[in-house]
């Protein structure tokens, strides 16, 4: 057979094969993988702890508080000092201390979307049609070696997620995130694994991520060593701070 | 524990030590490109020369921004979205990366269509699959068929309709195919319809052009043409010979016809033509340009929309190589205003009466321009250097500095440290290049020394002064590399003899003698003296067919006789590194000849090679480093329309030939195959580069895999060589620049083994730590830099299947057993590598208003042997890690170690002035909590308030604490630790004296510090406790230390009671 007949072939087979899965048995396949939906309706706060490695060297403590609906608070603390980003359901806010302050910023609208979607710790494919999110099922394609189911979701917000779902276990294992920050376009690779279970779902414990295209040591790198659901957290903790001092334990 | 994990290291270890365990008929199944491709690899670039840009096309966005699209020769579509400022391949994971053309939909400028195939039909060009097509700007790409079409010269769009496209298709270059002509579809590429084809199988569609105000008009050339290896024929065979080109309209959509024709179209040039270029102005489309390449090539113009036509420019660069030439683009604002793409860029603004050269500094040799219509002044040109900017109509350039997509043909390595990578590229000349600089390696990393064509190259192996670089026909030179002074060293012909050197004539170093190197013509020359004497050493090696040798005859309408088509040739060159004289020619004609006496008697052994036809392009034989009688060779037969790999071994001399790749049984590889080569350490060891990427095989050709790592594309991969010292793999793309695998010791143990093992180490290089330096310089984001090694030790094994539950993690012990480090693992399915940057842990810094930068890091181990444990689940496997100097380090071992000591000996300081400010603002802020507690009782009050206030004043000495972010200039004893901390880290070899007479001279004010706290808690502390008892409050209490995360990368504890505040409702 001629070699590009054999190409040509490879790309029937491969969309022959697309259509023997939706999104919708994909998506379903990931919640009952992932524990299944009444499970993960029951998680409304989850609070993750390990470390955060960037620059293959530099390591800084990691804490991230997750609050249904849509909350999140992440930190990266070094030396005493804790940076901060957050999303309190509508607006994003940020602390930069390493630099000498300690005030809160607000961060732009289209900077805060990439907080607003990691608030979902559903998964933006889940009730994608409630949360206006529109999924589609865009064939396989190889992730390092495994043949991984892929899934584009285009968010109300106007970034485009591609999910790549691992074949036999349907979690994720790669998402391609193409946002648009001050008018121009962003891709972030983020790797997922170490998947554990918190309250009988599973959740990613080792996330790889930087702009598509890095090498591995310029990529961050979360290590989550604890996790656990459901600990009471206060609206307070996601919103933009009215005083330093407790955000940053009083120091100095 | 202990035991389970050397359990499971004796059994990886056992299984690694015997690799016939499982090597059946099955063994090899798990081996593939998700096996191998975790090894990674890394573009070098470069964009400093970048390479040939054979389509552009732009739009300009409602928000004023240009999208532009670049087709390469033979790298894949660039797309950027800011005006060429940053630029991303979108095209990578399609099976062929040469572009022809390129259409944005003008009603919908997400919709893309691209054909693949350059249709710019030099003797290099690479092959394309068919059209493609993408509806979200580049994310994702539908394959539209198309599959035997191999070049797309132009796709055209019908702006009422997206759905409705047609596609220009020369068609191949190399044979006979009915596959060719002018294709339309009306249902997006679903299906297409040939609604133009040519006279004959060689003829193709050339030129298409659309009405844009009445989309059922549109002009369509004709192009008779053929390449093979020894002649070239754009039209008929000779210039007056019949050709089946020709120039055509139709009015109905492509349903009809109709040609025009000198008797028909008055003005237009009689027959027989080459190849036609044809544009319509989009301003006013009754005025139709067309070049004509015939007896009388010339630019034609028709006012009248193709019914009349007249003759306009003839001048050089009007006429000169069509068939690598022929585009016409008019200013969509303006019909007289005209670019013609050639060895320069010309330009008429007289309706093509005249035409100025403008090509101006850029490279040349253009092949495509946009002109934006909404700033006519604003023009975008591709040629063989790359993509272009004008702002002043085509006048003055802009380079684009960011595209590497560099054609190499050879590449080579030296060994210095780090090692420079040699190559010659299409029309780039031949450079130099770091294989790793601090900082990156920049374009400017990289040094041209020659000019043409650039082809073999080579550091002189007895004089680093001085190297080796050629261009086409064998135009080979020794360079002094300083002062770049050339001496031509290319044998010269004898009497009435005339020497038929290659486009791409073989050069080859002798493993033997480094003063030794050979090049090929129709005989082998060897000088053992730089090239300074040449002696032949072969007779005529090739079959010396006189039908093949007139290439004064080629070119078809328009001679064209260039070394390109240069046959009977040398092609390619190897002597055997385990027996000098041994050499192995092979012949562009199919002969594959060898020599055991140094050249007294050649035998040609090819017909011993079964099941290759005849006369098949030698493109590559290789003898083995291992065996003098083993050797390799790869047929490539694209050039008769055969596209199949050929790979072959002989064991004994090229008596017999055992087939390791064949059509008939290719084993995964798909394309020809331009290069074969083993390592240099595993005989098992075989790589192979193809037209559609790089192969390798574990079992001496039994098994092959892509390579893909670092998503490497399916791009052609002409050469490749491993580094002796790094093991690094350096691979040449004709198309993508250089890519380096680092290290490929792994691929040497990836046994069949090893690949049915759940989790096993591999070995690789030794980890060196090299010298951490700083280098280059803010380039903004216009510019390519190319990554450096990855800084640390590389941690190598493999998983059968990617690591999805459970912790995966790499934790690293010293020769104490201590645990100095723990890293998170690489998921992925097969290879796998970490970094390990060999940092200890920071010191723990107290807190102040900033960070303390140099703090923020620990120093770097020092050389030993470590343990790597790497824990996955519930299952740990063990591994020893040798950690050595970088050998360019002026300092010796125990200058390392003293570094070490001192580093940590400041670790030490910065212990105890965390344990010592943590105590101090227990004191503070017990007094602050007591003091707002104390209600009425003013002098308890006051008491408190002034011991808080001796506490913090006692602390500022030790921590700067004015905030706000602005350079404060305040420093205090923890800063100033932090400034010498960094000055000894930054250097591994000794401290200065006086380095480590500034940490005594802190550690003394330290004491100072601690002294006066001390006498605080013996007085002031004392007292106030007392009082405190005296009213039944509770007392403050000073703990002995800090808790064991505060002030270094946890920092929990000094958050105190915060997240207890935090966590409620």
């Amino acid at each position: 057979m001629h070699a590009r007949m054999v190409v040509f072939t490879a790309l029937l087979g491969f969309a022959l094969a697309a259509h023997a899965v939706t999104a919708e048995d994909l998506i379903a396949k990931n919640i009952a993988a992932r524990g299944g939906a009444d499970k993960l309706a029951a998680i409304h706060t989850l609070k993750l702890q390990g470390q955060m490695i960037f620059g293959g060297s530099f390591k800084l403590a990691y804490t991230q508080w997750l609050k249904r609906p849509g909350k999140l608070r992440e930190e990266a603390r070094l030396q005493g000092l804790a940076q901060v980003q957050a999303w309190n359901g509508h607006q994003g806010w940020s602390i930069q201390p390493f630099g000498g302050r300690r005030d809160p910023i607000p961060m732009s609208a289209d900077e805060a979307k990439a907080l607003a979607e990691e608030a979902d710790f559903d998964g933006s494919w889940v009730d994608a049609k409630a949360k206006g999110n529109v999924v589609t099922y865009l064939g396989t394609e190889d992730v390092d070696g495994t043949n991984a189911y892929k899934l584009q979701v285009k968010l109300k917000d106007g970034n485009t997620l591609v999910v790549y779902l691992d074949p036999d276990a349907y979690l994720p294992i790669r998402e391609i995130a193409r946002r648009t920050v001050n008018g121009a376009p962003e891709v972030t690779q983020t790797d997922y694994g170490d998947y554990q279970q918190v309250d009988g779902v599973y959740f990613p414990f080792a996330i790889s991520s930087g702009p598509k295209g890095s090498t591995p040591d310029n990529r961050m790198q979360i290590s989550i060593a604890s996790a656990e659901a459901n600990v009471p957290v206060a609206d307070a903790v996601f919103a933009f701070p009215a005083t330093v001092a407790a955000e940053q334990g009083g120091e100095p | 524990m202990k035991a389970t994990i050397s359990a499971a290291l004796a059994a990886t270890t056992a299984l690694m030590t015997t690799p016939g365990v499982l090597a059946n008929g099955t063994a090899w199944a798990r081996y593939d490109s998700g096996a191998i491709s975790g090894l990674g690899a890394r573009n070098i670039g470069s964009a400093t020369m970048s390479g040939r840009v054979s389509a552009v096309s732009a739009v300009r966005e409602k928000n004023g921004k240009v999208t532009i699209y670049v087709g390469a020769a033979s790298g894949g579509v660039w797309k950027s979205t800011d005006n060429g400022t940053t630029f991303k391949p979108v095209f990578d994971k399609q099976p062929v990366q040469s572009i022809g053309a390129i259409a944005i939909d003008p009603s919908h400028h997400d919709t893309v269509w691209v054909g693949t195939g350059e249709s710019w039909m030099r003797n290099s060009v690479s092959v394309g699959n068919g059209i493609y097509k993408t509806t979200d700007g580049g994310e994702t790409w539908q394959y539209m068929g198309l599959p035997q079409s191999e070049h797309v010269a132009k796709i055209a769009i019908d702006p009422r309709d997206g759905n409705t496209a047609y596609a220009c298709v020369p068609g191949k270059l190399w044979s006979d195919s009915p596959d060719r002509g002018l294709y339309k579809t009306m249902d997006g590429g679903r299906s297409w319809s040939l609604v133009l084809k040519g006279g004959n199988l060689s003829t193709g569609c050339s030129g298409l052009s659309l009405d844009p105000m009445n989309p059922n008009v549109l002009f369509a050339a004709m192009w008779d043409f053929r390449r093979k290896g020894w002649t070239f024929r754009s039209g008929g065979a000779s210039p007056t010979a019949k050709s089946d080109s020709g120039l055509f309209r139709s009015a109905d959509g492509g349903r009809t016809w109709i040609e025009v024709t000198p008797a028909a179209n008055k003005g237009f040039p009689a027959k027989p033509y080459g190849r036609i270029a044809v544009t319509i102005a989009p301003s006013n489309p009754k005025i139709v340009y067309a070049f004509v390449e015939s007896t009388h090539s010339a630019l034609f113009r028709s006012d009248d929309g193709g019914k009349t036509w007249a003759q306009r420019d003839n001048s050089q660069n009007m006429v000169w190589r069509p068939f690598y030439f022929a585009n016409l683009i008019v200013d969509p604002t303006n019909p007289d205003r005209v670019f013609k793409p050639d060895l320069t860029l010309i330009q008429s603004t007289d309706g093509g009466r005249t035409f100025s050269q403008v090509g101006g500094g850029a490279h040349g040799d253009f092949h495509d321009v946009w002109i934006d219509p909404t700033d006519p002044k604003y023009v975008i040109a591709g040629d063989d250097g790359g993509l272009w900017y004008s702002h002043d109509g085509g006048n003055k350039w802009w380079k684009a500095n960011n595209l590497p997509i560099s054609q190499f043909y050879h590449v080579s390595v030296d060994n210095d440290d780090p090692y420079h990578v040699y190559g010659g590229l299409q029309d780039n000349s031949d450079w130099v290049g770091d294989s790793e600089y601090p900082g990156g390696i920049t374009n400017s990393r990289w040094e041209n020394m020659f000019g043409g064509d650039g082809f073999w190259m080579f550091a002189d192996p007895s004089d680093k002064s001085y190297l080796y670089a050629e261009s086409q026909g064998g135009f080979l030179a020794r360079i002094n590399r300083h002062t770049h002074q050339m001496q031509l060293i290319q044998p010269q012909a004898g009497y009435k003899e005339k020497l038929r050197f290659n486009w791409n004539t073989p050069v080859a170093l002798s493993p033997h003698d480094p003063d030794a190197l050979y090049i090929g013509a129709q005989f082998l020359f060897h000088s053992s003296d730089h090239g300074k004497t040449w002696q032949r050493i072969s007779p005529d090696l090739t079959t010396n067919n006189p039908e093949e040798q007139k290439q004064e005859e080629s070119g078809g309408v328009t001679v064209d006789n260039s070394y390109a088509e240069m046959h009977d040739t040398i092609y390619s060159i190897s002597e055997s590194p385990k027996q000098a004289g041994l050499i192995w020619v092979g012949t562009d004609d199919g002969n594959l000849q060898v020599t055991r006496d140094g050249g007294k008697i050649w035998d040609n052994v090819v017909g011993n090679v079964h099941g290759v036809p005849a006369h098949s392009w030698v493109s590559w034989v290789q003898s083995s480093p291992f065996d003098a009688g083993t050797a390799y060779v790869a047929f490539d037969r694209h050039t008769y329309g055969d596209e199949h790999p050929y790979i072959y071994k002989t064991t004994d001399y090229g008596k017999s030939w055992i087939a390791l790749v064949t059509p008939a049984n290719n084993k995964g590889i798909r394309g020809f195959v331009h290069v074969v080569k083993p390592d240099i350490l595993d005989p098992q060891l075989l790589f192979a580069g193809t037209e559609f990427g790089l192969w390798i095989s574990p079992d001496d050709g039994g098994h092959w895999a892509q390579y893909k790592g670092g998503d490497f594309p399916d791009v052609p991969v002409r050469d490749l060589v491993v580094q002796p010292r790094t093991s690094d793999l350096v691979v040449a793309t004709h198309g993508r620049g250089i890519w380096i695998i680092d290290d490929i010791t792994p691929l040497r143990h990836l046994t069949a083994a090893v690949l049915d093992t759940d989790v096993a180490f591999l070995p690789a290089r030794p980890a060196v730590q090299r010298i951490e330096a700083f280098g280059g310089w803010a380039e903004g984001d216009a510019s390519f830099t190319g990554p450096n090694p990855p800084d640390g030790a590389v941690i190598t094994y493999y998983q059968k299947s990617r690591h999805l539950f459970g912790k995966l993690k790499l934790d690293i012990y010293d020769s104490d057993g201590k645990l100095i480090d723990s890293l998170p693992g690489n998921v992925r399915r097969g290879i796998a590598r970490v970094t390990w940057s060999m940092h200890v842990a920071p010191p723990r810094v107290p807190p102040a208003a900033a960070i303390a930068g140099n703090s923020a890091q620990g120093p770097r181990v020092v050389p030993d042997v470590y343990t790597i444990k790497l824990v996955s689940g519930d299952k740990a496997y063990e591994q020893k890690l040798d950690v050595a100097l970088d050998p360019r380090d002026p300092f010796t071992l125990a200058d390392r170690k003293a570094q070490f000591a001192a580093a940590m000996k400041i670790s030490g300081l910065f212990e105890r002035m965390t344990d010592l400010d943590y105590q101090i603002v227990a004191v503070r802020d017990g007094a602050r909590v007591r003091a707002a507690k104390a209600g009425n009782d003013a002098a308890l009050r006051k008491r408190l308030d002034a011991l808080a206030d001796k506490a913090d004043a006692i602390r500022k000495q030790i921590v700067a604490t004015k905030e706000g972010g602005a350079i404060t200039g305040e420093e205090r004893e923890r800063e100033h630790l932090d400034e010498v901390y960094g000055a000894i880290n930054g250097y591994e070899g000794a401290p200065t004296g006086y380095q480590l007479a500034r940490v005594d001279v802190i550690a003394r004010e330290l004491d100072d510090t601690a002294k006066a706290f001390g006498a605080l808690r013996a007085v002031d502390l004392n007292d106030v406790n007392a009082a405190l008892k005296a009213k039944s409050l509770p007392e403050i209490t000073v703990p002995d230390r800090s808790p064991a995360g505060a002030g270094g990368m946890q920092g929990a504890g000094m958050f105190r009671d915060r997240d207890a505040f935090f966590e409620h409702d």
